[in-house]
């Protein structure tokens, strides 16, 4: 199985037959491998979320089909078996930290492997395991969650959801309101569990990254996939970028200003190793 | 979630909008009891027209008013039933026990209904084309006499105000909880009555820390702008009666005089 997700021509109207239907995705095919780091980039309103949030069945196509792990998903899905369909699929929203509920951290941690079946003993370990990972120390544990500073409540929601031991790991601007340590741990936890065979989707606004965490991209504009390509060929034509009201990554920004000093750079570099290389091996027009 | 009315205000431009909030409060107030006097087909037949023209001169579309009514469906079709069986009658069509059905219990029956429709579709036309901030200040206007009596009505009118902001935001969060907690395995609405109050505790505890920080935010930010309370303030808006709020109460006052005329 190569695809871990594929849109067969999805589109998605919000509050049909009313005054207010929207049209948030339109027509869209695509399809997203399986062990692959997907960023998901676009202006606001594009249509991320909407689409991320048909990989987790919270939303039903309205025309076409999603299939997600081998299932498929269609209109006339029925309401009533999507939690098993959920089980290999993590999502965590903007803002986790909001869906803390429970008296302690553990507990909160185990909530969602207990929902999918698992035993109160298999449950802890899991949860344990999760919270190692996001590098929460045990002290916490059994302290209540509105305790924590929202660094941490934010690394306590993440683990309640790699709890799960997702296939898919679907990230909603995970790092919205971080600082720049905090954005640092979640992107290389990210990377780790690519390494391990998750499949990542990162729904984002950080240009820098998309290029330096990211193998593929999809760029959604007005409920349209408007581009599916390697980071390096989005970001490649500076011009389209901006036309589509998009970020350059930093590195190619500030290359791009010296290149206008007469700077030459054989390719575009997208990441800050990339540009450091470039410019110590580079040369001015005279 | 969106099918939930209360507090989604329709921008627009008809005359209906441009009245001021305390008219169509008033007014609104003033429909309900004429409903009250309404006891023939003939004057119900009136007020149905009246709101029909009330509905056309709004200039939304009625989609928005049958949305409005679809969630209290079932609260109308149960009274209208019981008002159907229950009402007595000397020579009922089929009776069981207390219960009857007669010509007389069925026209009782379509008037109960039409009330409930009348009363639903006004104050539809209240909420769809007033902001939440309007009618709180349209309340606060009406209830000015009971300062008199020290009655706290700014402080009050403040209250309501932020409580009717605060819905929609209020619901945009529930729905994300929702969503979160789904992908975590809660099935929302299936299973045990047990499972589906349990399913609750991991909604409502969050959304209820939420209102809280929402709630201290807002009032840092009121005291950070230097809110002093029941101090007198002056507002962004001020209406004042107008010439389409006296022509509205002209059109109301002849509504009422015409279902005087015509009632039994």
């Amino acid at each position: 199985m190569d695809n871990a997700v594929e849109f067969k021509e999805v589109s998605h109207v919000y509050q049909a037959d009313s005054p207010m239907a929207a049209d948030a995705l339109s027509n869209v095919s695509l399809s997203i491998k399986a062990g692959s780091f997907t960023a998901v980039i676009g202006h606001t309103g594009s249509g991320k979320s909407t689409l991320v949030q048909h990989i987790n069945a919270l939303l039903k196509p309205t025309a076409g089909e999603v299939k997600v792990l081998g299932k498929a998903i269609t209109p006339d899905t029925s309401n009533k078996n999507l939690k098993s369909f959920r089980k290999h699929i993590g999502m965590v929203f903007q803002f986790p930290e909001k869906q803390l509920f429970e008296e302690t951290v553990l507990k909160d941690v185990m909530f969602g492997p207990k929902n999918y079946g698992e035993s109160e003993q298999n449950a802890e370990l899991l949860a344990k395991e999760a919270l190692n990972m996001v590098n929460l120390p045990a002290a916490n544990f059994n302290k209540s969650p509105f305790d924590l500073s929202g660094g941490q409540m934010r690394r306590v929601a993440i683990a309640g959801v790699l709890a799960m031991k997702p296939e898919i790991l679907i990230m909603d601007e995970p790092t919205a309101g971080l600082d720049p340590r905090g954005h640092h741990e979640i992107m290389n936890l990210a990377k780790r569990l690519n390494a391990e065979g998750v499949t990542i989707i990162l729904v984002t606004h950080q240009m820098n990254d998309v290029t330096n965490y990211a193998d593929d991209v999809l760029v959604m504009e007005q409920g349209k996939l408007i581009k599916h390509d390697g980071p390096r060929k989005v970001f490649s034509d500076p011009t389209w970028v901006v036309d589509h009201q998009l970020n350059l990554p930093d590195s190619a920004s500030f290359a791009l200003e010296l290149a206008s000093q007469g700077f030459n750079f054989n390719e575009l570099p997208m990441t800050i190793d990339e540009l450091a290389d470039s410019i110590a091996g580079g040369s001015m027009n005279e | 979630m969106n099918n939930f009315i209360f507090g989604r205000y329709i921008p627009g431009e008809s005359l209906i909008h441009k009245m001021s909030p305390q008219a169509k409060l008033l007014l609104c107030f003033a429909f309900v009891i004429i409903i009250f006097f309404a006891n023939n087909w003939l004057t119900y037949g009136v007020l149905a027209l009246s709101m029909i023209m009330i509905v056309l001169l709004t200039g939304i579309s009625i989609l928005f008013f049958i949305k409005g009514i679809r969630p209290l469906i079932w609260l109308i079709i149960f009274t209208v039933v019981i008002q159907i069986l229950f009402t007595e009658s000397s020579n009922p069509w089929w009776q069981w026990g207390p219960l009857s059905i007669s010509a007389h219990s069925l026209i009782t029956g379509g008037y109960i209904f039409m009330r409930f429709l009348l009363i639903i579709m006004i104050s539809t036309v209240l909420t769809l084309t007033t902001t939440p901030l309007g009618i709180a200040d349209g309340v606060q206007t009406l209830l000015k006499p009971l300062k008199k009596l020290r009655f706290p009505v700014d402080t009050l009118a403040l209250m309501l105000s932020i409580a009717l902001r605060f819905v929609p935001t209020l619901m945009d969060e529930m729905e994300s909880i929702m969503n979160a907690q789904r992908s975590r395995g809660v099935d929302f609405g299936s299973g045990s009555i047990k499972q589906r109050i349990q399913s609750a505790i991991p909604l409502l505890v969050p959304l209820f820390s939420g209102a809280i920080t929402h709630a201290e935010n807002l009032s840092t930010a009121m005291d950070a702008r230097g809110f002093v309370d029941s101090e007198h303030r002056t507002k962004y808006r001020v209406y004042g009666w107008k010439k389409i709020d006296a022509l509205a109460v002209l059109a109301f006052v002849a509504i009422f005089a015409i279902v005087l005329l015509i009632r039994n």
